[in-house]
């Protein structure tokens, strides 16, 4: 009992640094400029898919040389993403539901994009590593050791870039109060479409991490926004810190539920868990933004 | 918009569309998609009244409808109640669980509420599927595959003769409507906008929050489910396949092309939207690339859909009527 | 306004209308798949199957000296209405003298294409198909599955599991499948075959689609230590991560995959490392060697055509096809529907391998010339091990202990 337990804690923790990162990206949109972005999902099969494409290039061999060319190409596409369709809404008053409405939009035509140029069939990338160590009883693999690290380490050094950098703390500023921020002069515009390229380059590096393990598929970015979306409010939407408690929590909460009641109650007592929550917490565990 | 134009339109809407069937009627096919037109023109009206009206960012609609449906399914192939009946039941299942959806919505704003309303969407799947909804009687993941069909004074409406069912929708359709309309024409519409535009300044007015809410989730839902349960009658069919995400975009769409909060735009927005989706069929896998940017160029180019464009199209007819 | 919405409306609709109506002497069929969303691949594998078909009889001269001139309807995710709609346009509208699908609606098919006369085969391999055809054997004359039912497939694999040459450890399987009514068939017709031979059901666990995290669940089977664990997903991604991380540490358990070994990325991504699973092929072409010298040429024709093996349905579509045009040939009226669908029922069709049969409810059953194959991933790649109804071995390949099972 004592090791299946133990067992089952290692899912969790595995599960959540997963959720982890997902989460970060999508509640940072949603704290600096109330965004809600549809296509999140969507952008993480961007990353998978771009790795893919540079995979199939014979000069590329290993994932550090990926990381790095992704990362600049998806950047540029969430900043001009922003720049071009959320951008221009703000104007309006009802600009958040049209924001939904032009991401879900944008979702619905990457999606069947992907499908008609990649395919219908599920694609895989190359494993980062091989092998699995063993403690005793239990078994870790090398790539879900490497997904940890790379999740938690991402997360760390973002909140790092926030709280030390000057485009971090001007992040930071918009977020707290758009209208002083610009009055001491921080970009506003650019600091929204900075923090959407920052979150598109976030979730699609974890596309990148994670198809290794789970695949790239055209519309395989839908359970990630779930899982994104659900967590985000769980921790409160805009809290980084929130969105990394939620996610481990969910996480845990995932395998003792699949472990002990089945795997199709997991959805069910998430949301239970998630209503319950936001019925004593409207604002989350701790969320600042109402 | 100011109510008399609506009301125009509407009448005029519901008109062409009443005599459709004299160009169409020997064509089922075509006579089911305008069924389904009627259909979906009142869940987007729903949608829109409780979204673009009161400002509430449901995603349950679909939810709702599915429940609906399942519910008069049950209730008239459970305890054989007539199909007709079972519809209002079925209403009132919805509307009693969209109270219970609105409970906790009450407090939460903006994504939080749209994600509460998509949960009860995505956990509707397994709770039909799993070991509740079998006990319930929904056939698990199978679905119900015979549902009594829709019988009023002896005279049954089934699915291989379209044209009395069409009628039969198309009234229910301009009810359903009616409602919508006067919703927005009375005090419940003013209250909306005035929570919609300045929440905090309206409840110290006075105007409760917590009641118009509630409300609107109540009456939403009830139209929503009652639809459902047409629906469940005339197909003669259910599965959970109808919680996929194809259906929840196509309602998105309809609301993008019709214009959100700009009632009756959906119901144009609907016989649009689902026009091109039929037309755009025969290409398979390039329809959804098309629908998805069609609707980024509306959102950008046409931000209040057709109505909008009308609007922007006879601003003088507009200045003269609000005067 | 009003008027220019008329006008929008008449526009559209006789757009609708006249991109819809052909002219010219061909016989038109029907064609409803999943051209989008999540059910596109098995689309895909059935219209290859089809496409062969009818490029074959159109090459030799067409059906009663007429081209065959396929209509293809986007099936989409199958909600009822959609189906319904299908069956309205092709059957209703355009007047298709027959109609080839595959997975088609489990059930909502029938009863939608149950209303026109047309000949229609699906490939649902569904008892909620059979169920609905029962109600009215003659309203329903005109449905035909290719494929049988998931109870009898559920059957079959029992019986292949207890014919391996192997000697289960123990006598307790763990059984997995999916939430959809393909899987929860299988998987309920596994428990009670296992359970009347004594076996214990140690876990029967339904898990929706989508799930890649099974570490729950391998918690509990490397506690339970099945002899067989059977997994019924029809679905690449959750069948392959289950797959690696019950790898991570193995038990010494047979790993049944049924029908989910089917969708090609399986092999695709893993090759050599699936070496070891087992799984099944309703009406299907044993390879990597065919049983006749036709079913050979077939499969070499199909892999010339498609530049790869044929997957599973593309087979029993393309004989849907050849079925009704065998009964048309002889009728001589592709319009006589009705008797179209009668010769079938009464005659069959002579294919590649054999005799092609329905029984008395319409579905081919598993058995005679068109047994269910069975699989084990050897190297690589799908070879077929046994055959069943009746079980037995199939030519001169061998079952292989898979690498993982320690003595």
């Amino acid at each position: 009992m004592f090791i299946e337990i133990i067992d089952v804690i290692i899912s969790g923790l595995i599960n959540g640094s997963v959720y982890a990162l997902m989460a970060v990206g999508l509640t940072l949109i949603y704290g600096v400029s109330k965004a809600f972005n549809f296509a999140y999902g969507s952008l993480y099969s961007l990353g998978g898919y771009i790795a893919f494409l540079l995979f199939s290039l014979a000069w590329i061999n290993n994932y550090l040389l990926v990381f790095c060319l992704a990362a600049p190409i998806l950047l540029v596409i969430g900043f001009f993403l922003e720049k071009l369709l959320v951008a221009p809404l703000r104007k309006r008053d009802d600009w958040e539901i049209k924001v939904m409405m032009i991401t879900l939009g944008l979702a619905l035509f990457l999606d069947n994009s992907f499908q008609v140029v990649f395919g219908a069939r599920m694609k895989s990338l190359p494993t980062m590593l091989e092998g699995s160590f063993e403690l005793g009883e239990f078994i870790l693999s090398y790539q879900d050791v490497a997904i940890f690290i790379f999740s938690i380490g991402g997360i760390l050094l973002f909140r790092w870039f926030l709280n030390n950098t000057r485009t971090g703390m001007s992040v930071r500023a918009v977020a707290q109060n758009p209208e002083g921020a610009q009055i001491v002069g921080i970009p506003k515009e650019f600091v929204f479409a900075a923090t959407f390229a920052i979150s598109t380059v976030m979730v699609g590096m974890g596309g990148i991490l994670l198809a290794q393990k789970y695949f790239i598929t055209p519309t395989g970015g839908w359970d990630i926004l779930v899982k994104a979306w659900v967590i985000t409010a769980f921790g409160g939407m805009g809290s980084i810190k929130g969105s990394l408690y939620a996610a481990f929590i969910v996480g845990m909460l995932e395998a003792f539920v699949g472990w002990h009641f089945g795997m199709t109650w997991t959805l069910i007592a998430l949301f239970a868990v998630l209503l319950t929550t936001l019925a004593v917490r409207p604002q989350g565990l701790m969320g600042k933004w109402g | 918009m100011e109510h008399k134009p609506i009301a125009l339109l509407l009448a005029g809407i519901w008109g062409i569309v009443a005599i459709l069937p004299l160009f169409f009627g020997s064509t089922n096919f075509i006579m089911h998609i305008l069924i389904m037109c009627l259909i979906w023109s009142v869940v987007a009206s729903c949608w829109d009244l409780i979204m673009g009206f009161a400002g509430i960012f449901s995603f349950g609609q679909v939810a709702f409808f599915v429940i609906g449906a399942y519910s008069s399914a049950i209730l008239s192939a459970k305890f054989g109640i007539a199909p007709i009946f079972a519809v209002f039941c079925a209403g009132g299942i919805a509307a009693a669980l969209g109270i219970l959806v609105g409970l906790p919505c009450l407090k939460l704003k903006g994504a939080y509420i749209a994600l509460v309303t998509f949960a009860v969407h995505m956990i509707l799947e397994p709770v039909l599927k799993g070991t509740i909804g079998r006990a319930l009687g929904t056939g698990g993941s199978r679905g119900i595959l015979t549902i009594a069909p829709m019988k009023i004074f002896g005279f049954t409406f089934s699915s291989s003769n379209p044209v009395p069912y069409f009628y039969l929708m198309l009234l229910v359709a301009i009810i359903c409507s009616a409602i919508i309309f006067i919703v927005i024409k009375s005090k419940w519409g003013t209250a909306f906008l005035a929570l919609k535009d300045a929440e905090d300044f309206a409840s110290c007015l006075g105007v409760s929050s917590y009641k118009y809410k509630l409300m609107v989730f109540a009456l939403t839902s009830f139209l929503t489910g009652m639809i459902g349960g047409f629906y469940a009658h005339y197909i003669g069919m259910l599965s959970t396949r109808m919680l996929g995400i194809d259906l929840f975009v196509t309602l998105m769409i309809i609301l993008v092309i019709g214009g959100v909060g700009k009632f009756p735009g959906a119901i144009i927005g609907a016989f649009i939207t689902i026009a091109f989706n039929e037309m755009l069929s025969p290409i398979g896998p390039y329809r959804p690339i098309i629908l998805g940017a069609m609707v980024v160029m509306l959102v950008l180019i046409l931000p209040d859909g057709i109505v909008g464009l009308v609007e922007k199209l006879f601003p003088k007819k507009q200045h003269e009527l609000t005067h | 306004m009003k008027k220019s919405l008329t006008l929008v409306l008449i526009l559209f609709f006789s757009l609708l209308i006249s991109s819809l109506s052909w002219a010219g002497e061909a016989i038109k069929i029907g064609v409803p798949l999943s051209m989008t969303g999540p059910y596109t691949d098995t689309g895909d594998n059935y219209w290859k199957g089809i496409k062969m078909a009818v490029d074959e009889i159109n090459q030799s001269g067409g059906l009663l000296d007429k081209q065959l001139e396929p209509v293809r309807f986007d099936a989409q995710e199958f909600a009822p209405e959609r189906v319904m709609q299908g069956a309205d346009y092709l059957c209703g509208k355009l007047k298709v003298d027959s109609i080839h699908a595959g997975w088609a609606g489990w059930g909502q098919d029938v009863r939608a294409y149950g209303k026109y006369t047309a000949p229609f085969f699906a490939d649902d391999g569904s008892q909620a198909s059979v169920d609905v055809y029962r109600q009215d054997k003659k309203q329903y004359n005109n449905i035909f599955q290719l494929t049988d039912t998931g109870i009898n497939q559920g059957k079959s694999m029992f019986n292949v599991l207890m014919a391996l040459p192997y000697e289960y450890p123990n006598k307790k399987v763990v059984i997995i499948t999916a939430d959809d009514a393909w899987g929860t068939e299988v998987g309920d017709t596994l428990e009670k075959n296992f359970e009347k031979q004594g076996w214990k059901v140690a876990m029967h666990e339904l898990v929706p689609y989508g799930t890649n995290q099974w570490g729950p669940l391998l918690t509990k089977i490397r506690k339970i230590k099945p002899a067989i664990i059977h997994v019924e997903i029809v679905s690449a991604q959750e069948v392959v991560t289950f797959f690696r991380q019950f790898m991570k540490k193995p038990t010494n358990s047979i790993l049944s995959y049924g029908y989910s070994l089917v969708p090609r990325e399986v092999l695709e991504t893993m090759g050599k490392e699936a070496d070891g699973l087992i799984g099944e092929v309703p009406t299907a072409m044993p390879t990597p060697q065919a049983p006749t010298p036709e079913a050979q040429a077939w499969l070499n024709k199909f892999n010339k055509t498609w530049s790869h093996l044929p997957q599973a349905g593309s087979w029993a579509a393309y004989s849907g096809v050849k079925t009704w045009a065998t009964a048309v040939s002889a009728i001589g009226d592709e319009k006589k529907h009705e008797e179209i669908s009668n010769y079938i029922a009464a005659n069959g069709y002579k294919g590649e391998t054999g005799w092609w049969k329905w029984d008395k409810d319409h579905v081919m059953r598993a058995g005679g010339d068109v047994p269910i194959a069975h699989y084990q991933v050897q190297n690589g790649e799908m070879i077929a091990i046994f055959t069943d109804p009746p079980a037995k071995p199939y030519k001169d390949y061998k079952f292989q202990i898979p690498r993982w099972i320690k003595k």
